[in-house]
């Protein structure tokens, strides 16, 4: 190195005294040569309060792009990190809901003889699948870390609710972009919604009665036998089960159930403290 | 002062009973709760944390009844609690596992949560594996990081089961040092198996056995249930008793005095498997064949 | 002990070089990243205060950079650039991108050197040149000096600053195609003065 940066050089630059070309000389000179980057006046409290600012940084988690997204919508933090850790929410689970929906749409897509068959069996399997979901938010069969949250002052009605609600969000988020893939309306794509909102609901509302996966094997059950029966039985399934009619009655029934759940939430039992 | 109590407080599982009938009050300072397994260390600790509903009995901590679902709410703001079993998700990091019960504590400020993550991080020795998996961190990281939990909020109450499980010499050191300085202000209750830990820790001890409370008092109370039972020995003692050898060549015995035997000096162990009855179960009928 | 994502790395002293810190910061060893911040803070904050008058916005913006070599110290290859200007890069893009605010975040991560078109770097003078430059008597110093500022600029940010074409287009707030035109034209005035 010919030459180095002397501290008149230095108060210069920080003036912006010098020559365009001089400036210039100084920033390469300084990416090459390290007793001038040495040199550069130096404030020790700076340093560590930017170094304390940096760890706090890498200490602080990356939020996930589920989290980013919901933050964007306007869900406040505290309440997106409850959503995105609800533990029902797995890789099984999601895989199950992302497979009947395809297998749904496939079907549908290959509108041949037999496709009929597996159409059916999609919108009766595809509501019960949420409620699994829910049935599974809270407690110790699937919740490792159940000790720890059940004894935290959000333990009990608000956490399952929350959790809930991430489950439920999910499915129909899951079902809106299954819709998008289907040609023509597509109404049926998002049939199975309805009726899997109207099943969740009635679950949670029925668990301030009974245990919440009692309540799941309750409403699960019936939708099982009733849609099933029918189909079994010959009935039109479509038309009699998914039709505007029905649908209209998922929706209030939904409403009705979700005025009583609301009413006696503070006794929804998640079967915590036995 | 007395900062918890239970009266008359009983749970049972199917016909077995885990507690029964157990009346205690607790205040300020650590209390170590010693016993053999099954002894209902983990089922009272359980309760006290309203992690579980006792079947009958009453258990008010500051003030507040746990059967009461608004009381039991606030109790919970205002306690923390390590479980045998913490189950902490594998997949979470270090920062973010925290972060999270955190918010299921109600730190619902951003920059505060991130502040009280911090501390508790440092607290137990794990600032620089925040953003470790917990899948990756060792049995004694676990451990600290399920301690790290319990420390969120700065409780008033904790209830740790078996904090020591898995630490090393030098981790239990920094455990005791944290938790002896949080019983100046805290209510502290803690089960162990380690009796060294309960001399160098507790202010009071209960000693369970069989779900109930057969000992109440400070650990030197615990030592002194020896007294007349700890020998040291020149020559090997019969073998109705039971010995080892010590590093100076002498015999110790706990129970009946041996030939030639002097007393010893007394441990807190030596209370309490005299508690117990330990040695005489050992040493099978050893009453019948004492010498003295 | 320290993080186990690949071969053991040998611990950092003070001694270590800028190359070691970075290979033991990818090995997730938080003492070789404050060597490194200590040693490179100071004149990034420097020459950072000489592009934005903004202290807070250095100041992030340099925090950013740590936190990016913290994350990406594995995608570094000692063949393709010192550690200096490695640096330095990442830390003029995010002052770029602490500038531009969250909406124009443009810059990913670092991009290496050789990630930059052969052409684009035959189109100015190297850093190199630039360093061999005599500050007193220099031909190119005072070539440079009498560049139009605008002209001046496209070389500031691409041969000094280290951007692309492209990068150095949104940070002056030109279409690409300008930036391109005026770093041609910029080095057709050079070699004019110059010869």
């Amino acid at each position: 190195m010919r030459w180095h940066i002397d501290g008149d050089m230095f108060a210069a630059y920080q003036r912006g005294d010098l020559t365009p070309s001089r400036m210039m000389a100084v920033d390469t000179h300084l990416q090459a040569c390290a007793t001038c980057r040495a040199a550069v006046p130096q404030d020790p409290g700076w340093l560590d309060a930017s170094w304390s600012a940096i760890t706090e940084m890498l200490d602080t988690p990356r939020p996930r792009p589920a989290e980013r997204l919901l933050t964007l919508v306007g869900v406040p933090h505290h309440r997106v990190r409850i959503l995105v850790a609800t533990p029902a929410l797995r890789w099984s689970w999601l895989g199950a809901t992302v497979s009947v929906l395809a297998f749904g749409i496939a079907a549908a897509l290959a509108g041949q003889s037999g496709a009929h068959m597996t159409l059916l069996l999609y919108l009766v399997f595809a509501p019960i699948l949420p409620v699994l979901a829910v049935a599974t938010v809270y407690g110790p069969p699937v919740d490792p870390m159940h000790e720890i949250t059940s004894v935290t002052p959000v333990a009990g009605p608000a956490l399952v609710l929350w959790r809930s609600s991430a489950v439920v969000g999910l499915s129909v988020v899951i079902g809106m972009l299954g819709a998008a893939f289907v040609p023509g309306p597509g109404w049926w794509a998002v049939a199975w919604l309805l009726p899997a909102l109207l099943l969740c609901v009635s679950t949670l509302a029925l668990a301030t009665v009974l245990p919440l996966i009692r309540a799941a094997a309750v409403f699960g059950g019936a939708w099982l036998v009733v849609v099933g029966g029918a189909a079994v039985a010959g009935s039109p399934v479509r038309p009699l089960m998914f039709g505007p009619l029905a649908q209209a009655g998922y929706l209030a029934a939904a409403v009705v159930a979700g005025v009583v759940l609301s009413a006696r939430r503070r006794r929804l039992d998640p079967g915590e403290m036995r | 002062m007395t900062t918890v109590s239970m009266r008359g407080l009983t749970k049972r599982y199917g016909g077995t009973t885990a507690i029964a009938d157990l009346t205690a009050r607790i205040g300020v300072g650590v209390t170590g709760f010693l016993g053999p397994n099954g002894a209902g260390k983990t089922t009272l600790l359980r309760c006290l944390a309203t992690a579980l509903a006792p079947d009958s009995g009453r258990l008010v901590a500051y003030g507040l009844d746990t059967a009461v679902a608004a009381e039991r709410t606030a109790l919970r703001r205002r306690l923390g609690y390590l479980p045998q079993d913490p189950g902490l998700y594998p997949n979470f990091k270090t920062a973010e596992l925290l972060d999270y019960v955190a918010v299921l504590k109600e730190l619902t400020d951003t920059g505060r949560r991130r502040a009280e993550v911090r501390r508790v991080l440092a607290e137990v020795g794990l600032t620089d594996r925040a953003t470790v998996r917990v899948r990756k961190l060792s049995g004694g990281m676990r451990q600290r990081l399920a301690l790290a939990q319990a420390l969120l909020g700065d409780p008033e109450l904790l209830i740790l089961d078996e904090p020591t499980v898995g630490l090393d010499p030098e981790q239990r050191m920094l455990f005791r040092a944290l938790v002896s300085r949080l019983g100046h202000t805290r209510t502290v209750l803690l089960s162990t198996h380690q009796t060294e830990d309960v001399g160098a820790l507790c202010e009071r001890v209960l000693v369970m056995r069989a779900g109930g409370i057969v000992f109440d008092g400070t650990p030197g109370e615990l030592a002194a249930q020896a007294e007349g039972r700890v020998w040291v020995s020149a020559e090997p003692p019969s073998d109705a008793h039971v010995y080892w050898r010590n590093a100076d060549g002498r015999y110790r015995t706990l129970g009946p005095r041996p030939i030639g035997g002097e007393p010893g000096l007394l441990s807190i162990e030596d209370g309490y498997l005299t508690l117990l009855g330990a040695e005489a179960a050992a040493a099978g009928s050893g009453d019948a064949e004492r010498v003295s | 002990m320290r993080g186990k994502r690949r071969a053991p790395v040998p611990p950092v002293t003070e001694q270590s070089s800028d190359g070691d810190l970075l290979r033991a910061i990818a090995a997730a060893q938080r003492d070789a990243l404050q060597l490194l911040h200590r040693r490179h803070a100071g004149w990034l904050r420097f020459r950072l205060s000489g592009r934005c008058a903004d202290h807070d916005v250095v100041d992030a913006a340099l925090q950013d950079t740590f936190v990016a070599i913290w994350r990406n110290a594995h995608t570094y290859r000692e063949t393709s650039a010192e550690p200096a200007a490695w640096i330095w890069t990442i830390a003029v893009r995010r002052l770029v991108s602490a500038l531009r605010g969250p909406g124009h975040r443009w810059l990913g991560g670092p991009v290496p050197l050789s990630d930059v078109p052969e052409e684009q770097l035959a189109l100015v003078p190297s850093a190199e040149d630039l360093v061999l430059l005599h500050v007193e008597h220099g031909e190119l110093g005072t070539a440079l000096d009498r560049l139009p500022s605008e002209l001046r600029a496209v070389i500031q940010v691409t041969a000094v600053d280290g951007l692309t074409v492209k990068e150095a287009a949104r940070y002056l707030g030109l279409p690409e195609g300008t930036a391109k035109t005026r770093l041609m034209r910029a080095r057709a005035r050079l070699r004019e003065l110059l010869t």
